[in-house]
């Protein structure tokens, strides 16, 4: 390689793949270390606790290495070194263990399925999103789809499952993560403490679209929540557009609740323009987005089970969009 | 350590020539005894009573078999600590040659690192019942 070229290589793809991992952590919505959360808080505990740790051991660790490599060469006995060798490397990593074992354990969940949650949510993860159901007082279910909204201070259950593949339940400024598997019903709960926006992904590969299997979780004050819930709940009346997003096909994968679209393959889209994102986070949900979106859904999102609506008159395009922007 | 006549202190070890494996393998084995008695009675119990059964009974069971499998190796350890005597380190312990009574040694000095590390495991393997609230 030329002088140039190596500090092209470096200049554009090492620093960047280097720094932009870092830099990512610097963003606030999707980071453990901005708890707004419960076990959150305790994980960023941890971390920090650990990371303290790690660097004095690390100075220590560096402090003697750079010491018998520069140090007076004074012969060590050998029984000065066997017990070097005893305490550092045995006792000292067995005690050290231990203390984390038990740090850790301590920060286990220790609730039981008896205490019954203030909020109860259904997730279901497909391939590559996210099926949100909200259970009522009287034990019914409000569907949406891939934006989650929870009150603060109360402990909200996960009730997870999947449909296809294994993926993995995330929200990092919440808590920890659960596995959501196919066939098996797993439990989490979290309590969130602030209110905010915050990201939750997907944090199992399942697919080629995976990274793009996110969503917005907003946390609202409890009366907050209520009054959020109660409009999600309500149903829309059928409206100008509706036949065409039937007649289009629409409403075979997709439910508008409160009209004839009933169908339960896609997202629910009953308050669709509400949300912050569209397609569980991949893009922002604008009329541009929507066009490029129904054009071709698998430019944005590879292996989407949406169909391409490019032989759509671009009109019709443009009236369903004009519908689905008008679904608050 | 005193600064005993090495040739004194040397004397007071025991010796011995055997090749006894057992003698290697007991504190091995206890630890994979208790690990097993461990798991498979709390899988047991929780498999009976549920995910939300208390671990409290279980728990007794878990620290009796502990005291037990340490004082098996602490029995262990003392029988090999006589062939080493004065240090948990091997500095002024001869057992590079090929004499029988080095190879008696060897093994017993293996022994004894392994049944620090056996009694460590088991600790660990205990550790986590004293937190464990349900069998969730």
């Amino acid at each position: 390689m030329q002088q140039g070229q190596r500090r092209s290589f470096l200049v554009y793809r090492f620093v960047p793949l280097v720094c932009v991992p870092v830099l990512a952590g610097c963003v606030s919505e999707q980071s453990m270390l901005h708890p707004a959360g419960e076990d959150a808080a305790a994980i960023a505990n941890l971390f920090w606790v650990m990371a303290a740790g790690t660097v004095v051991i690390w100075l220590i660790v560096m402090g003697i290495t750079v010491y018998a490599v520069l140090g007076k060469k004074r012969p060590k006995t050998e029984r000065f070194a066997d017990r070097f060798i005893l305490v550092g490397g045995v006792a000292f990593p067995t005690i050290t263990l231990a203390a984390l074992l038990i740090f850790g354990l301590a920060l286990l969940p220790d609730w039981v399925r008896s205490h019954r949650p203030d909020l109860r949510v259904h997730i279901t993860a497909e391939q590559y999103w996210w099926r949100v159901a909200y259970e009522m007082p009287d034990g019914s279910l409000i569907n949406t789809a891939n934006e989650l909204h929870l009150p603060a201070s109360q402990t909200a259950e996960f009730v997870l499952t999947s449909t296809d593949v294994i993926h993995s339940f995330w929200i990092p400024n919440l808590g920890g993560k659960m596995d959501v598997i196919p066939g098996r019903t797993n439990l989490w709960r979290l309590k969130p403490t602030d209110t905010g926006v915050y990201r939750g992904v997907c944090a199992e590969f399942c697919g080629p679209s995976h990274a793009l299997m996110a969503f917005p979780v907003v946390v609202h004050e409890p009366a907050g929540f209520e009054t959020w819930l109660a409009g999600e709940a309500a149903d829309v009346e059928e409206r100008e557009g509706h036949a065409l997003f039937v007649s289009a096909g629409c409403g075979a994968c997709h439910a508008v609740r409160g009209t004839s679209a009933d169908g339960a393959i896609g997202p629910d889209l009953t308050h669709f323009a509400g949300r912050r994102t569209m397609a569980a986070g991949t893009l922002p949900i604008t009329a541009d987005g929507l066009q490029s979106w129904l054009i071709d859904p698998s430019h944005h999102k590879p292996d989407v089970r949406m169909p391409a609506y490019a032989s759509l008159e671009a009109t019709e395009r443009d009236a369903l969009i004009a519908y689905l922007l008008d679904l608050k | 350590m005193s600064k005993e006549d090495p040739v004194t202190a040397e004397a007071r070890r025991e010796t011995g020539s055997g090749t006894d494996l057992w003698s290697v393998i007991i504190s091995p084995s206890i630890w994979a005894l208790h690990f097993l008695v461990c798991y498979v009675s709390a899988a047991i119990y929780c498999q009976k009573l549920g995910r939300d059964a208390p671990l409290s009974d279980i728990r007794l069971l878990v620290i009796a078999v502990t005291v037990i499998a340490l004082v098996g190796i602490f029995w262990s350890s003392v029988r090999l600590w006589r062939v080493h005597d004065r240090s948990l380190t091997d500095d002024d312990f001869e057992y590079e040659h090929n004499t029988p009574e080095e190879r008696h040694r060897f093994l017993s000095h293996v022994a004894l690192m392994l049944c620090v590390l056996s009694a460590v495991a088991v600790i660990y393997v205990t550790i986590p019942m004293l937190y464990l609230e349900s069998c969730r």
